[in-house]
């Protein structure tokens, strides 16, 4: 029976990121400050793809590349998925809303995934984190020429985006690559230490998300954002966006179930396929739409980034919770004798001795019945509890 | 001669177009040869059944009514106590084991009908299992290709029937031990309401779920059999019958035909999926297992070699599992039987195939679940399980499919509700969507056919 629903039950991760988000709203970081707390931000990020990189077997690294099937799927999600739910809600609030903040809400949809906080959630959610980071950079690099040739074909146009493109390879391959690489190469050294000090990991995974969730909302603040729109467009925006960040995670979870995708790889297209990179969106703006203009066109990427994080933490959350729960369970569950040892020692307490002919039949017995313990076991949010 | 309808055996005997005696000698000498070659029977009961069929034909000479099985030969599945002979469970274990002091008591009912036993029939040990694959007696064979299995545990009762040897006979179903066995030969086969019919006399196997049940050649049969067993009369009714059809893990292991079956029939009804079907089956595995393992504790302590080895070293890993595990798995059990309750309220009959697959072969006893090769004495129950966890009532159909190898489908009920089984199930038959297809080279000429 699940717990009826009070201030304890909620995720001390969501406390904290409802506290980051109102500490932004009323204290942004802005001036020297921002300099220095990006600075921050990117060595977290940094630091975070390190440790990855270290904790990752070469075997998790090479499963995750040739993972093609959940690669094309997170493709498929950014670049069609996404564009086409884009286009949708683009003729369906036509004559609603400011015809430049609609621009806005297509372009978003034509953006690639984030890189950074589709791992760190995929890591917070028990996902296969090898696979996330190859299939998120991959889908930011490809976007770097894909979405400027998306945005031509089906918007108008001012700029050429070869600005922003070799900007955001840099990033990618600073930031993220080359600090996995260094994290792995060093594995044989700290690889073990790694893996015995989970909490320093999770210490970096959520508080590298706070760092962005801090950035991004101060940077909306200081912006002015909440006071450019006025109430009936940021309505028609925030629910715009919720309808196809909904409608995005929905197909993906279909799909997942459908394929029969791992529990692991279910995540990553959760949390990959479903997410759109203003640190891409921004700066290609830029170079791509009238400087006039590029204000209200990254707005609707600005609310849409604000609302995917906060989604994408709290189910994160959940997941983890999840994962911990089954794992006090499967300590708690009473143990099934699984050597012959065991089955000796159990049988003898009930007065029984086990012919050695029958052995290793009792001992594949006895596997199967703790196969069938494992999954009467399985947690899910919808048991009949 | 064929024995293709209870009914008609009744009628013929009731109104002296053939004396039960000379009924009942054709019979055994069928059960004595073609039963004997299917391996379906254990002990043909000549001297009762000649006993008790002289016994009818007298009380209809005095103008008595025999009751509405008058002079119908049936046979047992090995577990049911039968007075004078010990109850074997189909194990050599107890074959000199004391004699029951009574029949078992749905025995009685159906002797007080004027029924007559004539037989015990092969089952896996114990009722272990879903093959009928059996150290003492061996393997029985299914009617429509004696490559291939019967199905189990009551595999002798489902192939004497589905031959035609018997017009019905009595089975037990633990996990599906009527329906995968009545699926796989072609047959009607019931498993009631869980706790709908008397256990009196019944050897156990897993006593949260064992329940026994008839077979027979056609809804009519399976009817009157069951008013007779129950005491209770059906009420007849024709309000509208709500079907819905059961998705997921059912029709992700299911044959074609069955798929095609069940949505000819109910192409309106909802697809309904029956949440953690999975779990559902484990909990079944792990109280069947661990209640059928504390059952023979005590021979397994004494000598666990005496058991059929198909079965002995699954007793003994049931015997080894903490009863901690098995409080959870009720408990769970407890909670999954209301959430089904509440989940079929608003349907009076689910559709849910009864087998994953047509009978396997002898040779090779393995089956696709989920794309891979498991054995089909442990997994050919893979839908009826899950049903049995949840003690509603189930009838499995046989798909008219002459020419073919069988396969069925369950109507399940709502506890109580075997009576509207019944007659969805009549309303299939009469559609011709359902039906006995008789082996080749054995006729599908009602019994009073033979005496035209």
């Amino acid at each position: 029976m699940r717990p009826p629903f009070s201030i304890s039950s909620i995720d001390p991760f969501l406390l904290f990121l409802m506290a980051t988000v109102a500490v932004a709203s009323l204290l942004p970081v802005h001036g020297a400050a921002a300099i220095w707390f990006s600075v921050i931000a990117d060595l977290a990020i940094a630091l975070l793809f390190f440790l990855h990189g270290a904790k990752l077997s070469r075997d998790a690294i090479i499963q995750g590349i040739g993972n093609w099937r959940l690669h094309l799927l997170v493709f498929g999600s950014t670049y069609l998925l996404f564009p086409t739910i884009g286009l949708a809600s683009v003729e369906l609030a036509g004559g609603w809303i400011d015809p430049l903040l609609l621009s806005g809400l297509l372009y978003l949809t034509l953006l690639p995934s984030t890189v950074q906080s589709s791992i760190a959630f995929t890591a917070i959610a028990g996902g296969n984190v090898a696979a996330a980071v190859c299939s998120a950079s991959l889908s930011n690099l490809i976007g770097i020429i894909l979405t400027p040739l998306l945005v031509s074909q089906m918007m108008r146009v001012d700029g050429s985006g070869a600005q922003m493109s070799w900007h955001s390879i840099e990033s990618i391959v600073l930031q993220l690559l080359l600090p996995f690489l260094a994290g792995h190469l060093l594995r044989p050294l700290i690889g073990g230490l790694v893996a015995r000090n989970k909490s320093i990991l999770q210490v970096v995974d959520r508080g590298s998300i706070l760092l962005v969730v801090y950035s991004a909302f101060s940077a909306a603040v200081v912006n002015g954002i909440w006071n450019i729109l006025g109430w009936r467009d940021m309505l028609a925006l925030g629910a715009l966006s919720v309808a196809i960040l909904a409608m995005v995670m929905g197909v993906n979870v279909l799909a997942a179930t459908l394929l029969r995708l791992p529990r692991e790889d279910a995540i990553v297209l959760l949390f990959c396929g479903s997410k759109k990179s203003l640190v891409s969106g921004v700066p290609m703006a830029g170079a791509l739409f009238a400087p006039a203009s590029v204000g209200m066109i990254v707005l609707p990427l600005m609310i849409f980034h604000q609302l995917q994080l906060f989604v994408c933490a709290a189910l994160a959350a959940r997941f983890r919770r999840q994962i911990e729960a089954a794992e006090v369970e499967k300590s708690q569950r009473p143990a099934l004798p699984r050597t012959e040892a065991d089955a000796v020692a159990r049988a003898a307490e009930l007065g029984m001795t086990i012919p050695a002919a029958c052995m290793p039949g009792v001992l594949a017995n006895l596997a199967l019945l703790d196969r069938h313990a494992e999954r009467l076991f399985v947690q899910d949010d919808t048991a009949c509890a | 001669m064929r024995m293709n309808s209870a009914l008609a055996i009744a009628a013929a005997v009731r109104n002296r177009e053939v004396s039960a005696v000379e009924l009942v000698d054709d019979c055994l000498s069928a059960l004595e040869s073609e039963g004997r070659r299917l391996v379906a029977v254990t002990r043909i009961l000549t001297e009762r059944a000649r006993r008790e069929a002289a016994a009818v034909d007298a009380a209809i000479a005095a103008g008595r009514d025999p009751g509405p099985l008058a002079g119908v030969p049936y046979g047992v599945k090995d577990l049911f106590d039968v007075a004078g002979l010990p109850t074997t469970s189909g194990s050599s274990l107890y074959a000199n084991a004391p004699s029951a002091t009574a029949d078992a008591e749905v025995i009685q009912r159906l002797s007080d009908a004027g029924a007559i036993l004539v037989a015990t029939l092969n089952m896996d040990e114990f009722a272990y299992g879903f093959a009928t694959i059996n150290a003492r007696h061996g393997t029985t064979r299914n009617p429509h290709d004696a490559d291939r299995l019967a199905g189990g545990s009551s595999g002798g009762s489902a192939a004497a029937v589905a031959a035609h040897l018997l017009p019905f006979s009595l089975g037990s179903d633990t996990n599906g031990s009527v329906r995968v066995p009545a699926s796989l030969t072609g047959i009607y086969g019931l498993k009631p309401t869980h706790g709908g019919l008397p256990m009196g006399g019944v050897f156990p196997f897993a006593e949260s779920f064992d329940d026994v049940g008839p077979f027979t050649l056609s809804v009519a049969d399976m009817q009157c059999v069951w008013t007779v067993l129950t005491g209770k009369s059906s009420e007849a009714s024709d309000s509208a019958i709500r079907v819905a059809r059961l998705g997921g893990r059912f029709r992700d292991n299911a044959h074609p035909d069955q798929i095609a079956a069940i949505d000819r029939i109910a192409s309106d009804g909802p697809l309904i999926d029956l949440p953690h079907i999975a779990q559902a089956r484990s909990a079944a595995f792990l109280i069947t297992a661990a209640e059928g393992g504390a059952l023979h504790r005590e021979a397994l302590a004494r000598d666990p070699m005496a058991f059929d080895p198909a079965t002995r070293d699954r007793l003994l890993a049931g015997a080894l599992l903490p009863p901690t595990l098995i409080e959870t798995a009720q408990a769970f059990r407890a909670r999954y039987k209301a959430m089904i309750a509440d989940l079929i309220a608003d349907h009076d009959v689910l559709l849910a195939p009864s087998t994953p697959c047509v009978a396997p072969l002898i040779a090779d006893p393995r089956i696709l679940i989920d794309g891979d090769l498991s054995p089909a004495r442990a997994d050919l129950g893979i839908h009826s399980q899950p049903i049995s966890f949840t003690g509603l009532p189930s009838l499995s159909v046989p798909l008219r499919r002459p020419g073919r190898l069988p396969l069925g489908i369950q109507l399940i009920g709502k506890p109580g509700g075997e009576t509207l089984l019944f007659r969805f199930a009549a309303m299939l038959e009469e559609q011709r969507l359902t039906g006995v297809s008789s082996p080749a080279g054995v006729s599908a000429e009602v019994f009073l056919g033979d005496f035209a």
